[in-house]
């Protein structure tokens, strides 16, 4: 056996991927709506951001008030939005949709899975790779680890503390690459213990809310600090699919996503900078607004990249307008940024021999520029 | 066995209830036969050498782990061990005649739904099919006594690897699984690349589907042409070029599968105007113009018993089965083997035991986490019904069943899995402490099967326990998790 460094809970710095995926197509004019765009007022008289109530952003976007939290960080030069993001998949059913952008296309496992097998000295860690649920989304498919867990507190060798002493004493009698990979797994674990063993004390005054959301990232937030080897974490927030009085369901939500995240970015401090949390969904909305005061499936949506190195402060991209010619199909923004050449640069950034061609396969991948 | 009909109309009463409420709910015992768990009684001997010897060999290799009474079981089948160890390999050789009776039984809930034919698949939600076959698979692979024939399918489904997470693969995969690998495991090995071929998840996976010639300058797909010789027969290194790729990809344009028609989903057709019919040429050899459907069996035949596949093949079974670096001269036996019978699976596996490498490869496998977690189930003797929890553990060390993204399958060797201690020693804590959903093991009864606590160890270990697996063994307070999360279970 070959002998190999494994980076699970050696204490290296690790950089970490978050994320998350809003599920229901998230309606992204409402999350940073193009609020100087006469159109857009014109298409959703019911339903748009007024100018008054909007977080401005940079004399045309406006943050949706309820996302009011995660402004700062935008004006801190931390998040970088972009708009008109979506896949090619033009079905606007939320299944193909979905599993397209969670596969990379019309393939195999998913993409964030590829990134952490077919790379050069892939994480091999117990903890590579978390997914913050019940179960196992389909980007982490093929992972070399995958982890589906609510709470740190299901990792542990239960209460027989005298185990792990008579296993780290028969495993030192192991000369090959066994006896690393358990000397490491033995580090793993009392960094997991320490941590189970201290009460977590979110730091920088950060507040976490009480839903699942904000408490997935609070486990999220302390496996980063603990360096237990943590490289790829997925987390959801469903219940986008805003057909019927939008306000009603996307509000919370939207309240949920913006605390959530202004927790963690404030909770992490200076980690953030090897931290990259990206936000996505399968798709946007119709432009125009429906009788039932919502929306309906459309293509174009939103994406936030926060943290990491980010070139944030800024909403990427060209505004194509809401004109009736630039619509796509049945009135939709169209897609000019396919996710793959936002999710690839970051990618890059996290593990420079990732194989992107691996990874989205029969895609040519022209990077958007989040870090110039 | 199709008793299910008869047993039926027998338990008229229940039938007609079922009949009168639609109900799901009736006990399944009142409608088909009902077998119970067969009782493991001892005690029995366990292995006594102070190394694994022959028939523990045998049950590390040819077996996903021993069970209470396996090991003194094929003792017995000869007066020597070397020939119980003989008579045991031909015994696992011709798994039909292996009762197979309780394993069945048990597997009826999801053999019920993926036995079915492939278009009729489709009716099922694709996230309930792959969870049925994922248990199927690793409850199979538990209470099988036809184990080398399991092994064998865990190797072939590696080797001709499909992730069903694409496209319609979702439901054509449990065919595929079916018809393709576990009919042909223990065959011949030019069945088994046919039937891979013209495997309807295989079209779609490998997208051989959209291989097609209609426009002049339409330009083939070679994605299956390429690893049918780099995976599939000759080896990276097996002596092809580019320009075989893409005559073999030529060869086989026209081949279709029907996806969303609402007839005949799933069904595999010829094409004849999607086929390039001209002349070509493949590995130096000439495929005249205007066969057809024929183009497929020409490729086939020049690619199923290449000499190269013979050698490419031999080294992957002596990786699985003798050490991650096949010894040469095993390779050789085995491959020699392979195409004097003309690549029958059993006469290259019966050629393989008989090498003297093999029998001396003892102990120094890594297990990967299937067979880890299986083993341990088999071992304790554990009632299982492979709940997702157990399931679960696989997926923490990245080996679940149909969950390798690329055609190359899982890896064979020990390094990729060097990094899964946690989750393994996870588990034989969680199995020894009977905190894992669908998994129960009776500690004082094992124990008692095996004679004991030295005859436990030895049973997991395959040979005596040292001093210092002893004192663990005593001093961890969970004897059996010990066991299973000590080096030496960790390797076979």
């Amino acid at each position: 056996m070959a002998t190999e460094t494994f980076l699970s809970g050696n204490g290296d710095r690790q950089q970490t991927l978050v994320a998350v995926f809003l599920r229901g197509g998230a309606d992204g004019l409402s999350l940073v709506a193009p609020i100087e765009d006469d159109e857009y007022h014109k298409a959703r008289p019911r339903i748009a951001v007024s100018k008054a109530q909007a977080v401005r952003l940079d004399g045309f976007f406006g943050l949706n008030p309820l996302l009011k939290e995660i402004g700062p960080i935008y004006q801190d030069g931390s998040m970088a939005i972009l708009h008109c993001t979506g896949s090619e998949d033009d079905t606007r059913s939320h299944f193909e949709a979905q599993d397209l952008m969670e596969h990379g296309g019309l393939v195999a496992g998913g993409w964030l899975g590829r990134f952490l097998r077919f790379r050069p000295q892939a994480g091999r860690g117990a903890l590579s790779a978390i997914a913050v649920g019940r179960e196992l989304p389909e980007c982490l498919r093929g992972a070399p680890s995958a982890t589906v867990m609510q709470s740190i507190d299901e990792f542990s060798l239960g209460a027989s503390g005298t185990l792990a002493g008579e296993l780290e004493r028969l495993y030192a009698l192991e000369s090959d690459a066994l006896g690393g990979a358990a000397r490491d797994t033995l580090d793993a674990l009392r960094r997991i213990e320490k941590l189970r063993n201290t009460p977590y004390q979110p730091e920088h005054g950060a507040e976490y809310a009480k839903d699942g959301f904000a408490q997935g990232l609070k486990q999220v937030a302390r496996l980063i600090k603990a360096r237990v080897g943590l490289e790829a974490v997925s987390i959801d927030l469903g219940g986008w699919d805003s057909h019927f009085t939008q306000g009603t369901m996307m509000d919370p939500l939207m309240v949920k996503l913006s605390k959530g995240l202004a927790a963690f970015y404030r909770d992490l401090g200076r980690a953030m900078d090897h931290t990259t949390v990206v936000v996505m969904t399968e798709f946007g909305r119709r432009v125009r607004e429906n009788a039932s005061f919502g929306t309906d499936h459309g293509r174009g949506g939103a994406m936030f990249v926060i943290g990491g190195g980010v070139k944030g402060g800024r909403v990427l991209g060209r505004w194509p307008g809401l004109k009736g010619d630039v619509l796509e199909g049945p009135g939709d923004l169209p897609v000019l940024h396919n996710y793959r050449n936002v999710l690839a640069p970051i990618l890059q950034r996290h593990s420079a021999g990732a194989d992107l061609g691996q990874i989205f396969p029969k895609f040519k991948i022209e990077p958007v520029e989040l870090y110039t | 066995m199709n008793i299910s009909r008869r047993i039926f109309l027998q338990a008229g009463g229940s039938a007609a209830l079922l009949a009168a409420t639609g109900c799901e709910q009736v006990p399944r015992n009142l409608l088909f036969g009902f077998q119970s768990r067969p009782v493991r009684r001892g005690p029995f001997h366990p292995p006594v050498a102070e190394s694994i010897d022959l028939i523990a060999h045998a049950l590390n290799r040819l077996s996903f782990g021993a069970r209470p009474g396996d090991y003194a079981r094929i003792n017995r089948l000869a007066p020597t061990s070397e020939e119980a160890f003989r008579a045991y390999v031909e015994e696992q050789l011709s798994p039909a005649k292996i009762d197979d009776s309780w394993c069945d039984y048990s597997l009826r809930r999801f053999t019920e739904t993926l036995n079915q034919p492939a278009g009729d698949l489709f009716e099922y939600q694709e996230k309930f099919l792959l969870n049925e076959m994922m248990r199927e698979s690793v409850l199979r692979a538990v209470l099988t006594e036809r184990q080398l024939h399991e092994v064998m399918v865990q190797f072939w489904t590696d080797h001709f690897n499909i992730d069903p997470s694409k496209g319609d693969c979702k439901w054509l995969k449990a065919a595929d699984d079916r018809t393709v690998i576990r009919a042909h495991a223990l065959g011949k090995f030019p069945a088994l690349l046919r039937a891979s071929a013209l495997s309807p998840a295989m079209l779609w996976y490998l997208d051989g589907r959209a291989n097609r010639k209609q426009q002049p300058d339409d330009k083939p797909n070679e994605n299956y042409a390429r690893e049918l010789m780099e995976l599939h027969t000759l080896g990276v290194h097996g002596g092809y070029t580019q320009r075989d790729v893409m005559e073999v990809a030529r060869c086989l344009t026209g081949w279709h599968v029907r996806s969303k028609e609402p007839f005949y989903k799933g069904k595999v057709e010829f094409k004849k105007h999607l086929h390039d019919n001209g002349t070509k040429e493949v590995l130096g050899q000439r495929i005249p113009a205007g066969l057809g459907e024929k183009d497929l069996d020409r490729v086939l035949d020049i690619v199923a018993l290449h000499p190269s596949t013979a050698r490419y093949l031999a080294t992957k079974l002596c990786r699985r089965f003798i050490a991650d670096e096949p010894p040469a001269s095993a390779v050789t036996v085995v491959a020699e083997a392979f195409s004097n019978s003309q690549g029958d699976l059993r006469a290259t596996l019966r050629a393989l035991f008989g090498t003297p490498e093999f029998q001396v490869a003892r102990g120094a496998k890594f297990k990967r986490p299937f067979h880890f977690i299986v083993s341990a189930l088999r071992g304790a003797d554990a009632e299982t019904d492979a709940d997702p929890k157990v399931i679960d553990y696989l997926l923490r060390m990245g080996h679940a069943p149909f969950g390798y993204p690329t055609p190359d399958g899982y890896p064979e060797e020990a390094s990729p899995w060097m990094g899964t201690l946690l989750w393994r020693w996870n588990f034989a804590v969680a199995l020894n402490d009977n905190k894992i959903k669908g998994a129960r093991v009776n500690l004082k009864s094992l124990k008692q099967t095996l004679g004991g606590d030295d005859g436990l160890m030895a049973h997991f270990l395959g040979c005596r326990a040292t001093a210092a697996e002893k004192q663990g063994y005593h001093g961890s307070g969970a004897g059996l998790a010990l066991l299973l999360a000590s080096p030496g279970f960790q390797r076979c």
